[in-house]
C-alpha cells in the first residue's frame, strides 16, 4: 500500500483509463460472434485486443510498484504549465467549432490571434501581422492555386 | 544486352524536350503536394488524370509517376521541419528527423532525406528495370499467411520502436490496433466501436491519427514552455547546412537497408511505403552499434525511412506493369490511366509497349537528378523556417494541420478527432508514451486482421497454416528473433551483473 501511495498519480489515472478501455473494448466485442463457420468473426481481434490492453496496464501499474517500492520510481511527471495548453487545446477546439459558421479564414485568424496575443503574450500588432499574413498565404496556395475546397464563411472565404 | 538496348531506347524517348517538360512538371507538382500534409500523390494523379487523355500515354505516365515519387520527396520536408508528416510514408522520418531540427541540424536532416531519396529511388529503377518479371511471379507467392506473417515482422518493430518502457510501447500498440478495427467489417458488413457515428463507418484515417498526435501533440506541448525568440537553432553558412562526410558515411548501411527493404516491401500489393519505412528504420536500428541514440536524432533514423518510401515506388510499379495489379491507391489510378489510353495492363504490357516501358523507367532515372537538383539548393531555404518565433511557427503549424485534415475528405469530423488525438499526442509525450507504436498498431492492424480471418477462412480454422508455409515460417522466425532481442539483453545484463558481483 505504501508503494501504491508512492505511485506517480498521472501514471496512475492513465493505467486506469487503459484498463477501462481495454474492458470496453473486450465488452464490446464479447457481443459479437467470436468464431463463425468460416473462421474467426468480428469479435475475434478486438477481444485479444482488449483483454491484452487491460491485462498489460496491470502489468504496468504491478513494475511501477515493485520499482516505487525499491525505491526506483522515476520523477514525477512535471505537469508544469499544462494550463496554457488546455487553454490553447480549447481554441484549437473553439476554431474547429467555428470553421462551418464563420469559414477557415475568419476561424484561423481569430485562432492566431488568441494564441499570439493571450497564450504567448505578445503584441497585437505582432498577433494582427502574422494572423492576416498566414491566412491570406493559406487561402492563396490552398484555395486559389491546389483548388482545394476549404470551409467557407458567409464572406464567401 | 536486351535491358541496355532498351534502356537506349528509353532514354531517347525521356530526353525528348516535351517529355522532359513533363517529367519535370510531375516531379515539381509531386514535390509540392508532397510537402503539404494530407495532399497526397493519389488524389493528385487522380485530378490530373482528365489532362492527361490529350498526351500520348508515354508523356502522360512519365508525367503521372513524376507525381508519385516527387510527392516521396517532398513528403519529409515538414516532417523534419514541423514534426508533420506531409505524407503517410513520413511519419518515420519524423521521429529523428524533427529532432535532428530541434538540435539545430535541419539542414543536414533534409539534405539526407534528399540525398537518400535520390540513392534509394535510382535504386529502385535500377531493380525494376532488371528485375521486374520475376519478382512480380515471386510477390504473387504471397498468400494471406504470408501477410499475416508480414504483418507480425511489421509489429514486432515496437520492440525497436519503444523508449524506456517496452509495456508502454505495447500498450500504444494495442491502442493503434484498436483505433484500426474501428469501422465496418469487411467481413460481417457488421458495424464496430463507431458510436453511431456515420463519420466513423469508414474508420479513423491514419492521416488524421499521424497529424493530431505528431503535429498537434507537438505544438501543445510546445505551448507548456513560455518562448518568444526563434524555437530551433539554425547555423549559418552553407557548409553547415547540408550533410557532411560523416554523416555520408553514418548513413551508408541505412541506404543499402532502405533501398532493398522498400522495393521488396513495395512489390507486395498493400504494403506499401509506410510500411517499407517503419520495417527499414527498425532493422536499422536492430542493427546499429548505437541503437540507443535513434529518436534522438540520428542521421540514419532520418536516411533509411526515406530510402525506403522512395525505393517502393520503383517496387510497386513491378506488379502494376508486369501483371496489371495495383498495389496502393496510386498505382490503382495508374492502372486506370493505362486503361483509359486504350492499353492493356498484364504480362504482354512490356513486350508490347516497350516504347512506354523503356521510357517510363529512364524518366525516372531523369526526374531523380531533376528532383535532386530541385532539393538540394532549397535545404537552406527550408531550414529558414526554423528561425520564426514559436508564436509565428505554431499557429502556421495549426493552420497547415487542420488543411491537411479537411482536404482529406471535407469533413469537419475530421477536425475534431485531430484535436483529440492532438490532446492524446500531448498527453503520450507528457507520460512517456512513445508515438511511433500506436501509429504502427494503426497501419498494420486492418491488414494483420484480414491476413489472419482469410487465412483461417482458408485453412477451415487450422491455426497451422499462419506457420507451416515456409515464406510464412521465416518471417515469423525472424519476427521472433527481434521480439526476443530485448529479452536476450537483459539476460545479459543480469549475467554480467552478477558477474561483477561475484568478482
Amino acid at each position: 500500500m505504501k508503494a501504491f501511495k508512492l505511485l506517480d498519480r498521472s501514471e496512475l489515472v492513465a493505467a486506469g483509463l487503459l484498463i477501462a478501455l481495454g474492458v470496453f473494448v473486450a465488452a464490446q466485442a464479447w457481443d459479437w460472434p467470436y468464431l463463425t463457420k468460416d473462421g474467426p468473426g468480428p469479435g475475434f481481434f478486438p477481444l485479444w485486443i482488449g483483454i491484452s490492453l487491460a491485462a498489460l496496464s496491470i502489468l504496468l501499474v504491478a513494475l511501477q510498484m515493485k520499482d516505487a517500492a525499491a525505491g526506483m520510481a522515476p520523477g514525477k511527471t512535471d505537469w508544469q504549465g499544462t494550463g496554457r495548453v488546455l487553454v490553447g487545446w480549447v481554441a484549437v477546439m473553439a476554431a474547429a467549432a467555428l470553421l462551418k459558421p464563420a469559414g477557415f479564414v475568419v476561424s484561423y485568424v481569430l485562432l492566431t490571434v488568441f494564441l499570439i496575443v493571450v497564450v504567448f503574450r505578445q503584441s497585437w500588432a505582432a498577433a494582427a501581422a502574422v494572423s492576416l499574413g498566414s491566412a491570406a498565404a493559406f487561402w492563396l496556395l490552398f484555395v486559389k492555386l491546389l483548388k482545394v475546397r476549404l470551409p467557407a464563411g458567409p464572406w464567401g472565404f | 544486352m536486351e535491358i541496355l538496348t532498351g534502356l537506349m531506347q528509353g532514354f531517347a524517348v525521356a530526353l525528348e524536350p516535351m517529355n522532359l517538360f513533363w517529367c519535370f512538371i510531375g516531379v515539381f507538382f509531386g514535390t509540392v503536394v508532397g510537402v503539404l500534409p494530407g495532399l497526397g500523390p493519389s488524389a493528385t494523379v487522380a485530378l490530373l488524370l482528365p489532362l492527361t487523355m490529350q498526351m500520348n500515354p508515354t508523356a502522360g505516365l512519365i508525367m503521372l509517376a513524376g507525381i508519385y515519387y516527387g510527392a516521396k520527396y517532398g513528403g519529409s520536408t515538414t516532417a523534419i521541419l514541423l514534426n508533420v508528416p506531409g505524407e503517410s510514408s513520413s511519419v518515420v522520418t519524423c521521429i529523428d528527423g524533427f529532432e535532428m531540427a530541434r538540435r539545430g541540424r535541419a539542414g543536414p536532416a533534409l539534405g539526407m532525406a534528399a540525398i537518400s531519396s535520390f540513392v534509394a529511388g535510382t535504386f529502385g529503377v535500377l531493380l525494376l528495370m532488371l528485375v521486374a518479371p520475376p519478382v512480380a511471379e515471386f510477390a504473387l507467392r504471397f498468400g494471406p499467411p504470408e501477410y499475416f506473417a508480414l504483418m507480425a515482422l511489421g509489429l514486432s518493430m515496437v520492440v525497436l520502436l519503444a523508449g524506456r518502457s517496452m509495456i508502454k510501447a505495447l500498450l500504444a500498440m494495442l491502442v493503434g490496433l484498436w483505433l484500426a478495427t474501428i469501422g465496418i467489417d469487411l467481413f460481417t458488413d457488421g458495424a464496430r466501436y463507431t458510436f453511431e457515428q456515420i463519420e466513423l463507418m469508414d474508420g479513423v484515417d491514419f492521416v488524421v491519427v499521424a497529424i493530431g498526435v505528431f503535429a498537434i501533440g507537438e505544438v501543445l506541448a510546445n505551448l507548456s514552455v513560455q518562448t518568444s525568440g526563434q524555437m530551433f537553432p539554425v547555423p549559418k553558412g552553407l557548409r553547415n547546412l547540408l550533410p557532411n562526410w560523416q554523416d555520408l558515411k553514418d548513413s551508408r548501411f541505412a541506404l543499402v537497408n532502405g533501398s532493398i527493404v522498400g522495393f521488396f516491401v513495395g512489390v507486395l500489393p498493400g504494403a506499401g511505403s509506410t510500411i517499407a519505412s517503419f520495417v527499414s528504420y527498425g532493422l536499422e536500428k536492430a542493427v546499429s552499434r548505437h541503437p540507443e541514440k535513434f529518436g534522438t536524432g540520428v542521421v540514419e533514423g532520418v536516411a533509411a525511412p526515406e530510402a525506403a518510401n522512395n525505393s517502393e515506388t520503383g517496387g510497386a510499379l513491378v506488379p502494376l506493369l508486369t501483371l496489371g495489379i495495383p498495389g496502393s491507391a496510386t498505382t490503382a489510378i495508374l492502372l486506370a490511366a493505362l486503361i483509359l489510353w486504350g492499353l492493356r495492363p498484364g504480362p504482354l504490357l512490356i513486350q508490347d509497349n516497350p516504347q512506354m516501358f523503356w521510357g517510363l523507367v529512364a524518366s525516372m532515372y531523369i526526374g531523380n537528378v531533376m528532383l535532386l537538383i530541385l532539393n538540394l539548393p532549397l535545404v537552406p531555404l527550408f531550414a529558414q523556417i526554423l528561425r520564426l518565433p514559436g508564436y509565428v511557427l505554431y499557429p502556421v503549424i495549426l493552420g497547415i494541420s487542420i488543411v491537411g485534415v479537411y482536404s482529406l475528405d471535407q469533413r469537419l469530423f475530421d477536425i475534431w478527432l485531430v484535436g483529440g488525438f492532438g490532446l492524446l499526442g500531448f498527453l503520450m509525450r507528457r507520460l512517456d508514451y512513445p508515438s511511433a507504436p500506436l501509429i504502427l498498431g494503426l497501419v498494420l492492424g486492418d491488414l494483420m486482421e484480414n491476413a489472419v480471418r482469410q487465412s483461417l477462412m482458408m485453412s477451415n480454422g487450422d491455426i497451422s497454416i499462419l506457420y507451416s508455409r515456409p515464406l510464412a515460417a521465416t518471417m515469423l522466425l525472424l519476427t521472433a528473433a527481434i521480439l526476443a532481442g530485448p529479452l536476450f539483453r537483459q539476460v545479459n545484463n543480469w549475467r554480467v551483473k552478477a558477474m561483477e558481483q561475484e568478482a
